[in-house]
């Protein structure tokens, strides 16, 4: 017999039943969003080889998180897209002739090392994609030294410009072409003005913190300058060295991932200007010349130190 | 420095939206589900026992918690260890002639003061442990509690009268030497003799802790107590109609409606949802309380009950769903969120894991249950629903029936 009203069924679920909407999928459409006039530039500077490793990385990555929840017995999480946007910041470090074996290399080392062992999206101690990068960039350095990789353009990299010809050369480099990307760079990385439109777009977004951003930028960006005005014949202007290697990259998209960095704000705007600090220390002391992505890797190891740093919670004395 | 854009700019988290249209009344129940949880059932009431309105039912222990009463005519058709079910009836005459005969009592004009009114109170049906509890400063919050909810500011400017009794009563009744109204910053409004404090009115502000905070600079001061303008107006209620409180107010709100009305006791919401027009869809959720810190009920025959702040229905597909198993992102929302500026992340993933004594460490006392962390988790991870767990498995209670701040208890007892 039926009921003479049928029952209706009522979804139950815990507190709060409102929600602002947000989640894990739309963060990363969003980085997608932001990643994607880098990734356009970087199809216009060099061509299709930049597409390739990009598909690539991304597909690859995508397969290797499928393939550990499976391995895991869990549900897959690539629909959250999370491997996507890890996929597509690792391809923005390599260059864009990497062959086709470096990236899977570094793509797969990247998801295990950098994710799943750690349980996936979240648990990671350090920045997926650089971890990938780390790997190749220890293992394969000839591969992964786009000077070497890029012979076919008539780009320069202003770095090794400033390492081996000197700050009047470096500095004879017009800002724009470097905004522009037209400099030999991974082939992300170096789309410098689209970066800064993608990093600006999550900023107002809300999806990345700004104490991070201010905090990397300020750190590096502050020695260099004070350097310069010291010793303008000797040091290049911090607009060239924000311009140059993959400190824009790190900044906006690397050392904000928040797994990885402090979750209140002093300690945040602490993490940043040490990251951007190290950045500079390696840059200028070290043997590296770009130096950016190992200080976002040694300052995420600090993350639980500056989180330390936290105000006393209500009525606490 | 608090990051707002993760509440973005939803307008509903406005507690001051400027409504002013009075009370309507709620329907006539059908049937009511009384909670007694507590109580002890007057012996005269048993099965088919037949009721009519303002009669006894059941006595609570505790001084400070009022008589049931039946809002109805009706014949009882169930007494659970957690309910009395009531089905209306229509009076015949010699029940109509005992309804009538109810006496009504003039609370003004009688003598009692202080602690002397409260079994007086309690005969009313009158919780009055909040009411009359000890300090030296008491606190009316007159703030809407939850976003969504929107009968305080009627309640201070339009029934007027039934505000005034209920002030004039907590006079009487509380121990305190000064009471503060605190208001909305924004809204206009003057009462005779009564300190006002301009509190700001964006949730959580209307949090009971933090209003004090608004209020006093301080938190956790001593000797500050606090209590909603919803039981005020319940004592007002009282001192108008001269009859024991068997009804209550509640907003009844949906994506696209939004009501304020007086309802019987145990109304079942199966009703009241019809009673306002409001069309339920497979999926939706129906809560119980306010829209962050309520709960979600299973059927329709589930009932208001006094101190309920409202009904609210939440339409499947307007929220990102909760998914059962959701790990933790750490993307940080909720701790920049948190306004008792505490570490919900590792506070739920403490109870997830079953580490509750590590919850005292991230100092899970402070929790002020305001919900937030959950309205702004990516993980949609049911983060309140976490720590209230943690709170219950710690022996700690939680702020619904603990006050305005949880007792941290000494481990090993
Ligand atoms: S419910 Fe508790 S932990 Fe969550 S935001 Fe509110 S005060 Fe913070
Ligand atoms: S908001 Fe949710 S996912 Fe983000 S840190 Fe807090 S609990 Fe984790």
């Amino acid at each position: 017999m039926k009921d003479a009203t049928p029952t209706l069924l009522l979804s139950m679920s815990a507190p709060p039943y409102w929600h602002c909407g947000r989640t894990v999928f739309k963060r990363s459409i969003d980085q997608l969003i932001a990643l994607l006039p880098a990734a356009a530039m970087a199809v216009v500077n060099w061509g299709l080889p930049a597409l390739r490793v990009m598909c690539l990385a991304m597909a690859v990555c995508v397969a290797v998180e499928a393939i550990c929840c499976w391995a895991m017995d869990r549900k897959s999480t690539i629909d959250d897209f999370t491997a996507v946007v890890a996929g597509l910041l690792y391809a923005f470090m390599l260059p864009a002739g990497a062959p086709w074996w470096i990236v899977v290399i570094g793509a797969v080392s990247a998801m295990l090392f950098g994710k799943m062992l750690f349980g996936g999206h979240g648990n990671n101690p350090l920045c997926t994609p650089l971890i990938g990068w780390a790997v190749l960039f220890i293992s394969f350095p000839v591969h992964m030294d786009p000077n070497i990789v890029q012979t076919a353009t008539s780009f320069i990299d202003p770095l090794a410009r400033l390492k081996y010809f000197g700050v009047a050369e470096a500095n004879a480099i017009p800002v724009l072409d470097l905004l522009l990307g037209h400099q030999i760079n991974a082939l992300g990385a170096g789309q410098v003005g689209a970066l800064l439109l993608g990093g600006i777009y999550l900023l107002v977004r809300g999806q990345i913190r700004w104490q991070i951003v201010i905090g990397v930028l300020i750190g590096a960006g502050f020695p260099f300058a004070y350097l310069q005005m010291t010793d303008p014949a000797a040091n290049a202007s911090a607009v060239f060295h924000m311009c140059s290697g993959s400190i824009l990259l790190c900044a906006f998209f690397m050392a904000t991932e928040p797994c990885t960095a402090p979750a209140v704000s002093a300690g945040m705007l602490c993490y940043g200007l040490t990251c951007g600090l190290m950045m500079f220390v390696i840059r200028h002391f070290g043997s590296y010349s770009d130096g950016a992505p190992f200080a976002v890797l040694v300052t995420s190891l600090l993350s639980p130190y500056f989180d330390m740093i936290r105000p006393k919670p209500f009525g606490v004395k | 420095m608090k990051e707002h854009f993760t509440m973005l700019t939803d307008p509903r988290f406005c507690l001051s939206n400027g409504v002013t249209q009075r009370f309507g009344m709620g329907p006539m129940p059908k049937t009511v589900r009384l909670n007694r949880e507590g109580f002890a059932v007057d012996a005269a009431v048993k099965k088919k026992t037949l009721v009519y309105p303002y009669m006894h039912l059941a006595t609570h222990p505790a001084p400070g918690k009022g008589d049931l009463f039946s809002p109805i005519y009706g014949t009882v058709t169930d007494i659970t260890e957690r309910s009395v079910f009531v089905d209306a009836v229509e009076p015949d005459e010699e029940l109509k002639k005992l309804g009538e005969s109810v006496e009504k009592i003039d609370l003004l004009a009688r003598e009692e003061r202080g602690e002397d009114l409260v079994p007086v109170l309690k005969g009313l049906g009158v919780n009055t442990k909040s009411l009359g509890q000890k300090c030296e400063t008491l606190i009316v919050n007159c703030l809407n509690p939850d976003p969504g909810v929107t009968w305080a500011e009627p309640m201070l400017l339009s029934h007027t009268k039934t505000f005034a009794l209920g002030m004039e009563m907590l006079r009487r009744l509380s121990p305190a030497k000064r009471i503060v109204l605190a208001i909305p910053s924004n809204m206009k409004f003057r009462h005779r003799d009564v300190d006002i404090a301009r509190v700001p009115y964006h949730y959580p502000a209307s949090v009971n802790a933090l209003v004090i905070k608004s209020v006093t600079g301080r938190e956790k001061p001593e000797g500050v107590g606090i209590v909603g303008i919803h039981n005020v107006w319940s004592l007002g209620r009282v001192a108008l109609t001269g009859y024991p409180l068997v009804e209550t107010v509640i907003t009844i709100g949906s994506l696209i409606h939004s009501g304020n009305y007086i309802v019987r006791d145990g109304s079942t919401i199966g009703e009241l949802i019809d009673f306002a027009n409001i069309e339920l869809q497979p999926g939706d959720t129906v809560v119980r309380g306010g829209p962050l810190r309520g709960e979600s009920l299973d059927k329709m025959d589930r009932s208001i009950t006094k101190g309920a702040s409202g009904l609210f229905i939440v339409e499947s597909g307007t929220i990102p769903p909760m998914e059962g198993h959701s790990p933790c992102v750490a993307c940080g929302s909720c701790s920049a969120i948190c306004p008792a500026r505490l570490r919900p992340d590792m506070l739920s993933r403490y109870a997830e894991f079953g580490l509750h004594d590590r919850c005292y460490d991230e100092y899970i006392t402070s929790c002020l249950e305001c919900g937030l962390c959950g309205y702004v988790c990516i993980a949609r991870r049911p983060v309140l629903q976490y720590i209230r767990l943690a709170k219950e498995k710690l022996g700690l209670k939680l702020l619904k029936t603990a006050g305005v701040y949880a007792e941290r208890v000494k481990q090993g007892e």
